[in-house]
Protein backbone atom coordinates (compact mmCIF):
# COMPACT_ATOMS: atom_id res chain seq x y z
CA UNK A 1 0.00 0.00 0.00
CA UNK A 2 0.98 3.59 -0.31
CA UNK A 3 1.12 4.88 3.27
CA UNK A 4 4.03 5.07 5.64
CA UNK A 5 4.33 6.36 9.20
CA UNK A 6 6.68 8.71 10.94
CA UNK A 7 6.71 7.96 14.66
CA UNK A 8 7.76 10.70 17.03
CA UNK A 9 9.79 8.69 19.54
CA UNK A 10 9.78 11.61 21.93
CA UNK A 11 6.00 11.75 21.94
CA UNK A 12 5.31 8.00 21.91
CA UNK A 13 4.58 6.75 25.41
CA UNK A 14 4.22 3.11 24.34
CA UNK A 15 0.52 2.96 25.12
CA UNK A 16 0.24 0.17 22.55
CA UNK A 17 -3.06 1.24 21.04
CA UNK A 18 -1.56 1.23 17.52
CA UNK A 19 -0.42 -2.35 18.05
CA UNK A 20 -3.90 -3.30 19.25
CA UNK A 21 -5.56 -1.85 16.18
CA UNK A 22 -2.98 -2.84 13.58
CA UNK A 23 -0.68 -5.58 14.90
CA UNK A 24 0.52 -6.34 11.39
CA UNK A 25 1.82 -2.77 11.03
CA UNK A 26 2.88 -1.59 14.48
CA UNK A 27 4.56 -3.13 17.49
CA UNK A 28 5.87 -1.79 20.78
CA UNK A 29 9.55 -2.54 21.08
CA UNK A 30 10.99 -1.47 24.40
CA UNK A 31 9.61 2.00 25.06
CA UNK A 32 8.52 3.01 21.62
CA UNK A 33 6.24 2.00 18.75
CA UNK A 34 7.89 0.85 15.53
CA UNK A 35 6.63 -0.09 12.09
CA UNK A 36 6.99 -3.80 11.48
CA UNK A 37 4.87 -4.35 8.38
CA UNK A 38 2.24 -3.03 6.05
CA UNK A 39 -1.52 -2.98 5.63
CA UNK A 40 -4.43 -1.17 3.99
CA UNK A 41 -4.41 2.64 4.07
CA UNK A 42 -7.47 2.72 6.32
CA UNK A 43 -5.66 0.63 8.91
CA UNK A 44 -2.63 2.94 8.94
CA UNK A 45 -4.95 5.87 9.51
CA UNK A 46 -7.00 4.10 12.17
CA UNK A 47 -3.87 3.16 14.11
CA UNK A 48 -2.63 6.75 13.99
CA UNK A 49 -6.02 8.12 15.06
CA UNK A 50 -6.21 5.93 18.15
CA UNK A 51 -2.74 7.00 19.32
CA UNK A 52 -3.48 8.91 22.55
CA UNK A 53 -0.18 10.78 22.26
CA UNK A 54 -0.71 11.77 18.61
CA UNK A 55 2.78 10.39 18.03
CA UNK A 56 2.11 8.83 14.62
CA UNK A 57 2.11 10.94 11.46
CA UNK A 58 0.88 9.19 8.32
CA UNK A 59 2.51 10.07 5.00
CA UNK A 60 1.27 9.19 1.54
CA UNK A 61 3.43 7.90 -1.32
CA UNK A 62 4.53 11.44 -2.19
CA UNK A 63 5.65 12.11 1.39
CA UNK A 64 2.71 14.43 2.09
CA UNK A 65 1.41 14.30 5.67
CA UNK A 66 -2.18 13.02 5.61
CA UNK A 67 -2.54 12.69 9.40
CA UNK A 68 -2.71 14.47 11.79
CA UNK B 1 0.27 -16.35 48.15
CA UNK B 2 3.15 -14.01 47.35
CA UNK B 3 2.89 -10.28 47.90
CA UNK B 4 4.04 -9.14 44.49
CA UNK B 5 3.55 -5.67 43.12
CA UNK B 6 0.60 -3.61 44.27
CA UNK B 7 -0.62 -0.55 42.39
CA UNK B 8 -2.80 1.77 44.44
CA UNK B 9 -4.98 3.54 41.90
CA UNK B 10 -6.92 2.78 38.75
CA UNK B 11 -6.15 5.70 36.49
CA UNK B 12 -3.72 6.26 33.65
CA UNK B 13 -0.46 6.07 35.61
CA UNK B 14 -1.65 2.89 37.30
CA UNK B 15 -2.69 1.27 34.03
CA UNK B 16 0.53 2.20 32.27
CA UNK B 17 2.54 0.78 35.15
CA UNK B 18 0.67 -2.54 34.93
CA UNK B 19 1.10 -2.73 31.17
CA UNK B 20 4.78 -1.90 31.31
CA UNK B 21 5.42 -4.47 34.04
CA UNK B 22 3.91 -7.24 31.95
CA UNK B 23 5.53 -6.03 28.75
CA UNK B 24 8.92 -5.99 30.46
CA UNK B 25 8.47 -9.58 31.55
CA UNK B 26 7.38 -9.30 35.17
CA UNK B 27 5.37 -12.48 35.78
CA UNK B 28 4.73 -12.22 39.51
CA UNK B 29 1.54 -11.31 41.29
CA UNK B 30 0.09 -7.94 40.25
CA UNK B 31 -2.84 -6.23 41.93
CA UNK B 32 -4.52 -2.89 41.30
CA UNK B 33 -6.49 -1.20 44.07
CA UNK B 34 -9.22 0.72 42.22
CA UNK B 35 -11.39 2.95 44.37
CA UNK B 36 -14.12 3.07 41.75
CA UNK B 37 -16.40 0.23 40.72
CA UNK B 38 -15.23 0.62 37.13
CA UNK B 39 -12.19 -1.04 35.63
CA UNK B 40 -9.41 1.46 34.74
CA UNK B 41 -10.59 4.03 32.23
CA UNK B 42 -9.45 7.23 30.54
CA UNK B 43 -10.53 10.46 32.24
CA UNK B 44 -10.08 13.25 29.65
CA UNK B 45 -13.23 12.24 27.70
CA UNK B 46 -15.33 12.67 30.86
CA UNK B 47 -15.46 16.43 30.34
CA UNK B 48 -15.80 16.12 26.56
CA UNK B 49 -17.65 13.44 24.60
CA UNK B 50 -18.84 11.52 27.66
CA UNK B 51 -21.02 14.46 28.64
CA UNK B 52 -22.79 14.32 25.31
CA UNK B 53 -23.70 10.66 25.14
CA UNK B 54 -23.93 7.74 27.56
CA UNK B 55 -23.32 5.15 24.86
CA UNK B 56 -19.58 5.73 24.90
CA UNK B 57 -19.07 4.87 28.56
CA UNK B 58 -18.05 1.30 27.86
CA UNK B 59 -15.34 2.42 25.44
CA UNK B 60 -13.65 4.61 28.05
CA UNK B 61 -11.91 1.56 29.53
CA UNK B 62 -8.22 1.34 28.68
CA UNK B 63 -8.48 -2.41 28.06
CA UNK B 64 -11.24 -4.94 27.77
CA UNK B 65 -11.94 -7.17 30.80
CA UNK B 66 -10.23 -10.04 28.96
CA UNK B 67 -6.95 -8.14 28.98
CA UNK B 68 -6.79 -8.20 32.78
CA UNK B 69 -7.55 -11.93 32.79
CA UNK B 70 -4.96 -12.65 30.09
CA UNK B 71 -2.28 -10.61 31.83
CA UNK B 72 -3.25 -11.92 35.27
CA UNK B 73 -3.78 -8.45 36.65
CA UNK B 74 -6.06 -8.66 39.69
CA UNK B 75 -8.44 -5.71 39.89
CA UNK B 76 -9.65 -4.89 43.39
CA UNK B 77 -12.63 -2.80 42.30
CA UNK B 78 -14.36 -0.55 44.80
CA UNK B 79 -11.41 -0.93 47.17
CA UNK B 80 -10.14 2.31 48.57
CA UNK B 81 -6.67 2.70 50.06
CA UNK B 82 -7.09 4.18 53.53
CA UNK B 83 -3.66 3.83 55.10
CA UNK B 84 -0.06 2.84 54.47
CA UNK B 85 2.36 1.04 56.78
CA UNK B 86 5.61 1.26 54.85
CA UNK B 87 7.52 -0.56 57.60
CA UNK B 88 5.33 -3.66 57.27
CA UNK B 89 4.83 -3.03 53.57
CA UNK B 90 1.06 -3.07 53.77
CA UNK B 91 -1.72 -0.95 52.35
CA UNK B 92 -4.75 -0.72 54.61
CA UNK B 93 -8.06 -0.71 52.77
CA UNK B 94 -11.17 1.18 53.87
CA UNK B 95 -12.90 -2.13 54.65
CA UNK B 96 -10.21 -2.95 57.21
CA UNK B 97 -8.28 -5.55 55.21
CA UNK B 98 -4.57 -5.31 54.43
CA UNK B 99 -2.84 -5.70 51.09
CA UNK B 100 0.82 -6.64 51.53
CA UNK B 101 3.32 -5.74 48.82
CA UNK B 102 6.90 -6.30 47.74
CA UNK B 103 6.79 -3.08 45.67
CA UNK B 104 4.08 -0.42 45.78
CA UNK B 105 3.08 2.24 43.28
CA UNK B 106 1.12 5.15 44.70
CA UNK B 107 -1.06 6.32 41.82
CA UNK B 108 -4.25 7.44 43.50
CA UNK B 109 -4.37 10.64 41.48
CA UNK B 110 -6.02 13.79 42.67
CA UNK B 111 -9.42 14.89 43.86
CA UNK B 112 -11.27 18.07 42.94
CA UNK B 113 -11.28 20.91 45.43
CA UNK B 114 -14.64 21.83 46.86
CA UNK B 115 -14.82 24.70 49.36
CA UNK B 116 -16.51 23.84 52.65
CA UNK B 117 -19.32 26.32 51.99
CA UNK B 118 -20.27 24.38 48.85
CA UNK B 119 -20.38 20.90 50.36
CA UNK B 120 -23.43 18.89 51.29
CA UNK B 121 -25.76 20.25 48.62
CA UNK B 122 -27.32 17.70 46.29
CA UNK B 123 -27.01 19.72 43.10
CA UNK B 124 -23.44 20.91 43.56
CA UNK B 125 -20.83 18.61 42.03
CA UNK B 126 -17.29 18.30 40.74
CA UNK B 127 -16.02 16.28 37.78
CA UNK B 128 -13.36 13.64 38.16
CA UNK B 129 -14.98 10.25 37.79
CA UNK B 130 -17.34 8.46 35.44
CA UNK B 131 -20.03 8.64 38.12
CA UNK B 132 -19.49 12.41 38.27
CA UNK B 133 -19.98 12.60 34.50
CA UNK B 134 -23.22 10.65 34.83
CA UNK B 135 -24.42 13.09 37.47
CA UNK B 136 -23.71 15.98 35.11
CA UNK B 137 -25.43 14.27 32.21
CA UNK B 138 -28.53 13.91 34.33
CA UNK B 139 -28.31 17.59 35.25
CA UNK B 140 -28.06 18.50 31.54
CA UNK B 141 -31.09 16.34 30.81
CA UNK B 142 -33.04 18.18 33.52
CA UNK B 143 -32.45 21.38 31.60
CA UNK B 144 -30.55 23.81 33.79
CA UNK B 145 -29.70 26.59 34.30
CA UNK B 146 -26.16 25.48 35.04
CA UNK B 147 -23.63 27.62 36.86
CA UNK B 148 -20.00 26.62 36.32
CA UNK B 149 -17.59 27.93 38.93
CA UNK B 150 -14.06 28.18 37.56
CA UNK B 151 -13.02 28.64 33.93
CA UNK B 152 -10.08 26.26 33.82
CA UNK B 153 -10.22 23.57 31.18
CA UNK B 154 -12.68 21.37 33.08
CA UNK B 155 -15.08 24.27 33.63
CA UNK B 156 -14.77 25.44 30.05
CA UNK B 157 -15.33 21.98 28.62
CA UNK B 158 -18.38 21.45 30.81
CA UNK B 159 -19.77 24.83 29.74
CA UNK B 160 -19.27 23.92 26.07
CA UNK B 161 -20.85 20.49 26.52
CA UNK B 162 -23.81 22.03 28.35
CA UNK B 163 -24.40 24.52 25.56
CA UNK B 164 -24.26 21.70 23.04
CA UNK B 165 -27.01 20.03 25.07
CA UNK B 166 -29.02 23.26 24.96
CA UNK B 167 -28.57 24.05 28.65
CA UNK B 168 -28.33 27.72 29.71
CA UNK B 169 -24.90 28.27 31.28
CA UNK B 170 -23.21 30.93 33.38
CA UNK B 171 -19.43 30.59 33.66
CA UNK B 172 -17.92 32.36 36.68
CA UNK B 173 -14.18 33.01 36.90
CA UNK B 174 -12.27 34.96 39.54
CA UNK B 175 -9.50 35.90 37.11
CA UNK B 176 -10.02 38.80 34.67
CA UNK B 177 -9.59 36.31 31.79
CA UNK B 178 -9.71 32.49 31.70
CA UNK B 179 -6.30 30.80 31.89
CA UNK B 180 -4.52 34.15 31.57
CA UNK B 181 -1.67 33.23 33.97
CA UNK B 182 -0.93 30.18 31.84
CA UNK B 183 -1.63 31.30 28.28
CA UNK B 184 -1.51 35.09 28.43
CA UNK B 185 -4.15 37.79 28.41
CA UNK B 186 -4.78 37.78 24.65
CA UNK B 187 -5.59 34.08 24.69
CA UNK B 188 -7.54 34.44 27.92
CA UNK B 189 -9.75 37.04 26.25
CA UNK B 190 -10.15 34.74 23.25
CA UNK B 191 -11.45 31.93 25.48
CA UNK B 192 -13.93 34.30 27.11
CA UNK B 193 -15.16 35.48 23.70
CA UNK B 194 -15.47 31.90 22.45
CA UNK B 195 -17.96 31.09 25.20
CA UNK B 196 -19.84 34.37 24.81
CA UNK B 197 -20.25 33.59 21.11
CA UNK B 198 -21.97 30.35 22.13
CA UNK B 199 -24.39 32.17 24.42
CA UNK B 200 -22.63 31.36 27.67
CA UNK B 201 -23.06 34.15 30.18
CA UNK B 202 -19.39 34.77 31.04
CA UNK B 203 -18.71 36.49 34.37
CA UNK B 204 -15.04 37.41 34.84
CA UNK B 205 -13.17 38.87 37.79
CA UNK B 206 -15.89 37.83 40.24
CA UNK B 207 -15.78 35.49 43.19
CA UNK B 208 -18.45 33.24 44.60
CA UNK B 209 -19.27 34.36 48.13
CA UNK B 210 -21.96 31.82 48.92
CA UNK B 211 -24.76 29.57 47.83
CA UNK B 212 -28.41 30.18 48.59
CA UNK B 213 -30.43 27.17 49.65
CA UNK B 214 -30.56 24.41 52.25
CA UNK B 215 -30.44 20.93 50.74
CA UNK B 216 -30.18 22.25 47.22
CA UNK B 217 -28.41 25.32 45.90
CA UNK B 218 -31.08 27.66 44.53
CA UNK B 219 -28.67 30.41 43.50
CA UNK B 220 -24.97 31.28 43.41
CA UNK B 221 -24.09 34.57 45.08
CA UNK B 222 -21.25 36.72 43.72
CA UNK B 223 -19.07 39.34 45.37
CA UNK B 224 -20.71 42.15 43.38
CA UNK B 225 -24.11 41.25 44.85
CA UNK B 226 -25.31 39.37 41.81
CA UNK B 227 -27.52 36.32 42.30
CA UNK B 228 -27.33 33.59 39.68
CA UNK B 229 -30.28 31.15 39.86
CA UNK B 230 -29.18 27.56 39.31
CA UNK B 231 -30.56 24.08 38.83
CA UNK B 232 -27.04 22.65 39.10
CA UNK B 233 -23.59 23.96 40.05
CA UNK B 234 -20.38 22.46 38.68
CA UNK B 235 -17.26 23.47 40.59
CA UNK B 236 -13.96 23.27 38.69
CA UNK B 237 -11.45 25.26 40.70
CA UNK B 238 -8.56 22.83 40.77
CA UNK B 239 -7.41 19.58 42.32
CA UNK B 240 -5.25 18.35 45.17
CA UNK B 241 -3.25 15.09 45.27
CA UNK B 242 -5.31 12.25 46.75
CA UNK B 243 -2.53 11.03 49.01
CA UNK B 244 -3.88 11.68 52.50
CA UNK B 245 -3.96 7.90 53.04
CA UNK B 246 -0.15 7.75 52.84
CA UNK B 247 0.35 10.18 55.75
CA UNK B 248 2.78 9.29 58.50
CA UNK B 249 5.39 7.67 56.26
CA UNK B 250 7.53 10.70 55.46
CA UNK B 251 6.52 10.73 51.80
CA UNK B 252 5.55 14.42 51.54
CA UNK B 253 2.33 16.22 52.35
CA UNK B 254 1.38 17.81 49.03
CA UNK B 255 1.70 14.81 46.79
CA UNK B 256 4.22 12.02 47.28
CA UNK B 257 7.68 13.31 46.48
CA UNK B 258 9.26 11.26 43.73
CA UNK B 259 12.21 11.47 41.36
CA UNK B 260 11.96 11.08 37.60
CA UNK B 261 11.92 7.30 37.92
CA UNK B 262 9.09 7.43 40.46
CA UNK B 263 11.27 6.51 43.46
CA UNK B 264 10.24 8.04 46.78
CA UNK B 265 12.17 8.55 50.01
CA UNK B 266 10.93 5.14 51.21
CA UNK B 267 12.25 1.82 49.90
CA UNK B 268 9.84 -0.23 47.78
CA UNK B 269 7.45 2.71 47.44
CA UNK B 270 7.05 4.49 44.08
CA UNK B 271 4.68 7.23 42.97
CA UNK B 272 3.36 8.39 39.60
CA UNK B 273 0.76 10.65 38.05
CA UNK B 274 -1.20 13.34 39.85
CA UNK B 275 -0.40 11.74 43.22
CA UNK B 276 3.33 12.27 42.65
CA UNK B 277 5.12 15.56 43.29
CA UNK B 278 8.17 15.79 41.08
CA UNK B 279 10.84 18.44 41.16
CA UNK B 280 10.18 21.27 38.73
CA UNK B 281 13.52 22.85 37.80
CA UNK B 282 11.79 26.02 36.60
CA UNK B 283 10.09 26.98 39.84
CA UNK B 284 12.62 25.08 41.99
CA UNK B 285 9.96 23.22 43.96
CA UNK B 286 8.21 19.87 44.12
CA UNK B 287 4.88 20.20 42.31
CA UNK B 288 2.09 17.65 42.06
CA UNK B 289 1.40 16.33 38.58
CA UNK B 290 -1.56 17.37 36.51
CA UNK B 291 -0.82 16.21 33.00
CA UNK B 292 -2.12 13.19 31.20
CA UNK B 293 1.04 12.53 29.21
CA UNK B 294 3.28 12.91 32.28
CA UNK B 295 1.11 10.45 34.18
CA UNK B 296 1.49 7.88 31.42
CA UNK B 297 5.25 8.27 31.30
CA UNK B 298 5.69 8.24 35.06
CA UNK B 299 3.63 5.07 35.42
CA UNK B 300 5.77 3.35 32.81
CA UNK B 301 9.01 4.68 34.32
CA UNK B 302 8.05 3.46 37.80
CA UNK B 303 7.37 -0.01 36.41
CA UNK B 304 10.83 -0.13 34.90
CA UNK B 305 12.44 1.19 38.07
CA UNK B 306 10.68 -1.51 40.12
CA UNK B 307 12.26 -4.11 37.87
CA UNK B 308 15.70 -2.53 38.09
CA UNK B 309 15.63 -1.29 34.49
CA UNK B 310 16.61 2.16 33.23
CA UNK B 311 13.80 4.58 33.92
CA UNK B 312 13.30 8.27 33.47
CA UNK B 313 10.14 10.12 32.58
CA UNK B 314 10.36 13.49 30.90
CA UNK B 315 7.87 15.92 32.32
CA UNK B 316 6.99 17.81 29.20
CA UNK B 317 3.58 19.32 29.67
CA UNK B 318 0.90 18.74 27.07
CA UNK B 319 -2.84 18.74 26.92
CA UNK B 320 -5.68 18.89 24.49
CA UNK B 321 -9.19 20.20 24.73
CA UNK B 322 -12.36 20.28 22.67
CA UNK B 323 -14.50 23.42 22.99
CA UNK B 324 -17.46 23.64 20.60
CA UNK B 325 -15.91 23.23 17.14
CA UNK B 326 -12.36 23.98 18.28
CA UNK B 327 -9.70 21.34 18.86
CA UNK B 328 -6.97 22.83 21.06
CA UNK B 329 -3.59 21.20 21.47
CA UNK B 330 -0.86 22.52 23.70
CA UNK B 331 2.69 21.49 24.48
CA UNK B 332 5.39 23.11 26.58
CA UNK B 333 5.50 25.64 29.41
CA UNK B 334 3.91 28.89 28.27
CA UNK B 335 4.07 30.44 31.74
CA UNK B 336 7.81 30.93 31.14
CA UNK B 337 7.29 33.06 28.06
CA UNK B 338 8.35 36.67 27.55
CA UNK B 339 6.98 36.83 24.01
CA UNK B 340 3.80 35.60 22.33
CA UNK B 341 3.32 35.32 18.59
CA UNK B 342 -0.05 34.52 17.07
CA UNK B 343 -0.22 33.20 13.49
CA UNK B 344 -3.56 32.77 11.77
CA UNK B 345 -7.02 34.03 12.41
CA UNK B 346 -8.35 34.23 15.97
CA UNK B 347 -11.85 35.07 14.75
CA UNK B 348 -11.91 32.05 12.44
CA UNK B 349 -10.60 29.84 15.28
CA UNK B 350 -7.75 28.69 13.08
CA UNK B 351 -4.41 29.73 14.53
CA UNK B 352 -1.21 28.77 16.28
CA UNK B 353 0.37 30.58 19.20
CA UNK B 354 4.11 30.33 19.79
CA UNK B 355 5.37 31.28 23.23
CA UNK B 356 9.06 32.08 23.52
CA UNK B 357 11.56 33.13 26.11
CA UNK B 358 14.76 34.90 25.19
CA UNK B 359 14.03 34.12 21.53
CA UNK B 360 13.64 30.35 22.07
CA UNK B 361 10.23 28.68 21.77
CA UNK B 362 8.95 27.24 25.07
CA UNK B 363 5.35 26.35 24.22
CA UNK B 364 2.92 26.06 21.33
CA UNK B 365 -0.88 26.24 21.38
CA UNK B 366 -2.75 25.08 18.28
CA UNK B 367 -6.40 25.80 17.49
CA UNK B 368 -7.83 23.56 14.77
CA UNK B 369 -4.36 22.92 13.38
CA UNK B 370 -3.64 19.31 14.34
CA UNK B 371 -1.46 18.90 11.28
CA UNK B 372 1.07 21.28 12.81
CA UNK B 373 1.56 19.22 15.96
CA UNK B 374 4.56 17.19 14.71
CA UNK B 375 6.33 20.40 13.65
CA UNK B 376 5.50 22.07 16.94
CA UNK B 377 7.06 19.19 18.84
CA UNK B 378 10.16 19.39 16.68
CA UNK B 379 10.34 23.15 17.29
CA UNK B 380 10.34 22.68 21.07
CA UNK B 381 12.78 19.79 20.98
CA UNK B 382 15.52 21.87 19.35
Amino acid sequence: MSYTARIDAGACAAHGDCEDVAPEIFAIEGDVAVVIGDGPDDLWLEAARVCPSVAIAILDATGRQVYP
Amino acid sequence: MSRGIVIAGGGLAAQRCAETLRRAGYDGRLRMICAERHRPYDRPPLSKGALAAADGDASLGFRAPAWYADKQVELLLGASAAGLDAMRREVLLADGTNVAYDELLIATGSRPLLPAAMRGLRNVSTLRTLDDARTLRAAFAAGGPLVVVGAGFIGQEVAAAARRAGVPVTLVEALPAPLAPLLGEAMGAWFGDLHSAHDVQVVLGRRVVGLEGAERAEAVLLDDGRRLPCAHVLVGIGVAPDTGWTAGNGLGDRGVRADESGRTAVDHVFAAGDAAATFDPVVMAFLPGSHWEAAARQGAAAARAMLGLDATASHRASFWSDLYDVRLQYIGHAALADHVRIDGDLGARDFSVTYSRGGSPVAVLLANRPQELPNARALLAT
